[in-house]
Formats: structure tokens, sequence, C-alpha cells
């Protein structure tokens, strides 16, 4: 058996239930893994002693936390706002393309056009009807390219969530008929909490030069583009959507229920088909990714689902006469189903088993 | 969204403001919960409680009229105090002074040797945090802060095994800038 990598060894150090049980038995067997563990020990515990702060143990007892509230209330009663860069995480919607659901319109913008007019005015080329899983290895799906790595993205209207008081208030926000969960699963209690976000959308232009640079960087050669491809426009557009969550005081939430307006994109400009051609005769995107894209690109309502094959188990099931798409993480640590019906997605995910999220998405009211 | 902040403790209210610029209802709420986490998060870059409090107050007011979600908010005001003091010891202000001050109102340095040896170690600590990848210092004091693999892993954006490969790195990088800059006694 192949050895487990240093980054599980250092996790069995801190979290060893987060780690197989595979690699735990390996482990407490293997006398050259054995050795590296008290390797990573030793740094850890160096890098712990270098990290101490001396109040860390009693560090809420010795931080006044009233004087830091009145200080910040102050300033904020004075006009203060702080430096936006300071705190801002860099890129919201770079973060929420690297988001497999989102990437994907990205990437079947591109890829998925359907049966297009050749019109100057902006045109739906697509429309999530059905959500379908593009299964590679994580060595491929890292491999796949954003979608700025084509063109300019530039976001015209952000994902701004909030949180609102109960699904009326979701309902009412965002115009959905909010999914309620007729019973919960065993260990999971209380009410949720309701956010909500708007419609985001997104203007993406394709650049040919930044294409050919992306091509070089993977040592390929992006060959010449059709004519007409440079400087096409597409616009992305999602939502309004609401989420309820079920988190009972834990970092990650028990069971989460997600309802979105579906992905759609318009273009103007070349035929789409030619886009998708064009892309899927990069080097970029692995063969088989690009295999399983092409099986499904040609009606332009497949919302595709990038999931990695070493860490979930992707199946399929029906939710009341829909077709939806099921994933399991392979440790059992969660589990999600996803489906779009009349352009609606609506997913159900949690720390559950297959069988308790596809309940609960079959008996959403 | 309501534009005044919770009447609580005897907290500052708010005026209302255009909701764009609201101050979020929770603030007091998550700040009650989260500010030592945030300030012993900075603390483990910079050294010290003073200029780690100064860090959180960045940092809670660039969260007082932002639109993240209250389910989010320890994560992203963990990993907003790492990047903040991280960018602070990259830009070296009030470095100078404050060491000069060697008070940092947390520690009792029992005499002046201890002091020394202690300002001399957290510099080093602090020269190499900040000679480190940017992604791998902040897993690195995220879980030294008590995150999960879990937590750092919606923080940061990461799978949670990766979590386990970008702390290792971090730990091994942060040893050797250690030994590398190792007092030659």
């Amino acid at each position: 058996m192949r050895h487990p990598s240093d980054g599980t060894l250092r996790r069995l150090l801190d979290e060893p239930s987060g780690v197989a049980g595979t690699d735990r038995d390996h482990v407490a067997d293997c006398a050259s893994c054995l050795s590296g563990l008290a390797v990573v020990q030793e740094d850890a515990e160096a890098a712990a002693s270098a990290l101490d702060i001396r109040f860390a143990a009693d560090v809420e007892l010795i931080v006044d936390v009233d004087a830091g509230w009145h200080r910040l209330a102050s300033a904020i009663a004075g006009g203060e706002t702080g430096p936006e860069t300071a705190a801002d995480p860099p890129g919201r919607w770079r973060t929420k393309l690297r988001n497999p659901v989102v990437a994907i319109v990205g990437v079947v913008a591109l890829l998925g056009g359907a049966g297009v007019a050749a019109a100057a005015d902006w045109f739906q080329i697509f429309r999530a009807e059905k959500v379908a899983p593009v299964t590679a290895p994580r060595a491929d799906l890292v491999r796949l390219p954003e979608l700025d790595a084509f063109g300019d993205l530039a976001v015209t209207s952000k994902i701004e969530v909030r949180q609102v008081a109960d699904a009326a208030a979701a309902g009412k926000a965002t115009g959905l008929s909010v999914p309620r969960v007729s019973r919960l699963p065993r260990g999971v209690t209380g009410e949720p909490a309701y956010r909500v976000g708007g419609k985001a959308s997104a203007l993406f232009t394709f650049s040919m030069a930044k294409t050919a640079q992306t091509v070089a960087a993977a040592g390929g050669k992006a060959p010449p583009p059709p004519p007409g491809l440079d400087g096409s426009r597409f616009r992305l557009g999602a939502g309004p959507g609401v989420v309820a969550a079920w988190s009972q005081g834990r970092p990650v939430p028990a069971l989460i229920v997600v309802r979105a307006v579906a992905p759609t994109v318009y273009s103007s400009g070349v035929p789409f088909e030619t886009a998708r051609d064009y892309l899927l005769s990069l080097p970029t995107v692995p063969e088989n990714v690009k295999a399983q894209l092409r099986a499904f690109t040609g009606t332009g309502t497949t919302l595709p689902l990038f999931v990695s094959v070493e860490k979930m188990k992707a199946s399929t099931a029906d939710v009341r006469g829909v077709p939806a798409t099921v994933l399991a993480a392979r440790d059992g640590a969660m589990a999600g189903v996803i489906w779009a019906d009349d352009g609606v997605v609506t997913a159900v995910a949690g720390s559950l088993s297959a069988r308790e999220v596809l309940s609960v998405a079959r008996g959403l009211r | 969204m309501a534009g005044v902040a919770e009447r609580k403790g005897g907290g500052v209210a708010v005026s209302d403001r255009p909701s764009r610029e609201a101050v979020r209802a929770d603030l007091e709420e998550v700040f009650r919960a989260a500010y030592p986490r945030v300030v012993a998060v900075a603390a483990r870059v910079l050294g010290s409680r003073d200029e780690a409090e100064d860090v959180a107050q960045e940092v809670f007011l660039a969260f007082a009229r932002s639109s993240v979600p209250a389910g989010e908010a320890g994560g992203w005001l963990s990993v907003a105090a790492a990047h903040t003091a991280l960018n602070q010891l990259r830009s070296g202000r009030r470095r100078a002074s404050r060491e000069e001050a060697a008070d940092d109102g947390g520690t009792v340095c029992p005499d002046v040797a201890d002091t020394v040896v202690t300002l001399d170690e957290r510099r080093r600590v602090r020269a190499a945090l900040a000679r480190l990848p940017r992604r791998q210092a902040v897993a690195l004091v995220l879980r030294h802060s008590g995150l999960s693999y879990a937590e750092v892993a919606a923080a940061l954006d990461l799978s949670p095994g990766s979590v386990g490969t970008t702390v290792r790195r971090a730990e091994s990088a942060l040893r050797e800038e250690l030994n590398r800059h190792a007092p030659s006694e």
C-alpha cells in the first residue's frame, strides 16, 4: 500500500478521527511512516512553541472584551470604517468561481452552447434544467482553468448575502417558494437560520491573448481562434437564492437546504458551437473531462458538477420524479443531493448519509 | 436589516444610516463571542497583545459593515486577523516604537534578561512568518489558534485533506527559517 502523505501524518497528530482508518492502521504498522510521523511531530511542537503566546491559555480572562467593544462602538459612532483592503478576502467572485457549481456555470457558458441564432443581440444560450456530475481525478480538476484564464470577468452585480428572520421573509426577499423540511434527520434539531442572496451577474469577455497565455503556461500552444471569437461577450446570471442552515452552534452546519434560480448564460457574438469547439480543442482541459462535457453539451441545459473521484462518489436518484445527482464523500463525512426543476436548482447537504439527504429531499414541502 | 447596533451591556447606539452603510445588527453578539480568538490569532503573528488588539479593531471595523453571513463570521474574522497581522509584519509599521516600549500588557517578565530574550525570539519568529508563503502562514496561525481542520479548510477554501499538507509544509519551513537565523550561541 502507498504510504500516507505528510499532510495525512500531520492531521493524525491533531485529528486522528479525520484520517481514514486504513491510513491509521498502515501508519501503526509501518516503520517508515512512524519515523516520518516523529519528524512531523517535532516540527509541529517547534511551531507550537514558536507561536506560543503567554496569555493564550486563559486569553478569554485576560483580553478585555468590554473595553474592546466600547472602543469599537466609539470608532463606529465616530464614522470610522476600517481599511477596506485589510480584511476583505480577495475576490469574492473568484472564490465563488472556485465553488464547483458556479465554476461549472462558467465553463458551461463556453462549452455548452445550445443551437443559437447568429444575432447581435443578447440571446440565452444556457439555462440549467438538469444537473449531472463530471467525474475526474482531483489532479485533473485542479488543471481546469478558471474563466478569467480565458478572458476578462467583470462582476456587474455582486452576491449580497444577508440573514432574514424566517422562511416567510426569505420567500418575500427572493420570490422563491422556500423549501420546508417535513422531517429532520436524527441528530438534527432546532430551527434553521435563513439567509438570502440577490441576483448575481457577471460579464465575461473572451480574450485570445489571455487564452494563449494560459495555454502557453501549461506548456501548450493555442491554435488560431475562429473568426469573431476574440472579444465575444457572455453574460452570466444566477440567483436570487435562499439557504436554510441547521448549525446548532457548530462551525459546519449539520444540514443545509439551498434553493436558487438556476444559472443562465446569454451571449452576443459568435455562434456558441464555435466557442465550445475551440475551447474543447485546447490542451488545458483534460481529455476525460472533455469527453464527458462533449457528451452532454448538446442542449445547453445540463449543469455539470465537477466531482473528484477520490473524494466523492456520484450517483443518480429520483426526487419526486426529477432526476437528481447524489454526491457522497468517500470517508462518509457528508453527502448531498442536487437537482434542477423548471429553472430552479435545489440542493440538500449535510454531515449525513446519502440515504438521509435523499429522505430530506423527497420530503421537502 | 437594522441600521442600529444592538444596545446591550451599555453598548453605544449607532444612528440610522442608509442600508448600504448600515452596521450589522449582530455586531455586538459576534464581537463578544469572537473577540478573544481574533486577538489571539493576531497575537500569535505579532507576539504582542496591544498590537493584536489594534488589529482586532481594524478587522471588526471592516466586518461591521460587511455582509458576511453570521455562520461564517468566525472563520472570516480569523482569516482577516491573520492577513492583517501578517500585512503589519511586512510593513513593519509601529514596530520600532512598540519594541522600545517592551510592554505588551499581557506578559509579566520576571527580569530584564528574560524580556530581552523573549523579544529576540519574537523578532525571529515574526521574521520567519513574514518569509513563509502567505497561505501557509495563515493556515499555520489558524491551526495553532485552535481552529479545526474543517474550519481552516472552510476559511481558506481548501479541502480538509490539503489543510494537513499546507500546515505540515508551513511547520517545516518555519523550523528551517528559525534554524537558519538561530542565534550563534
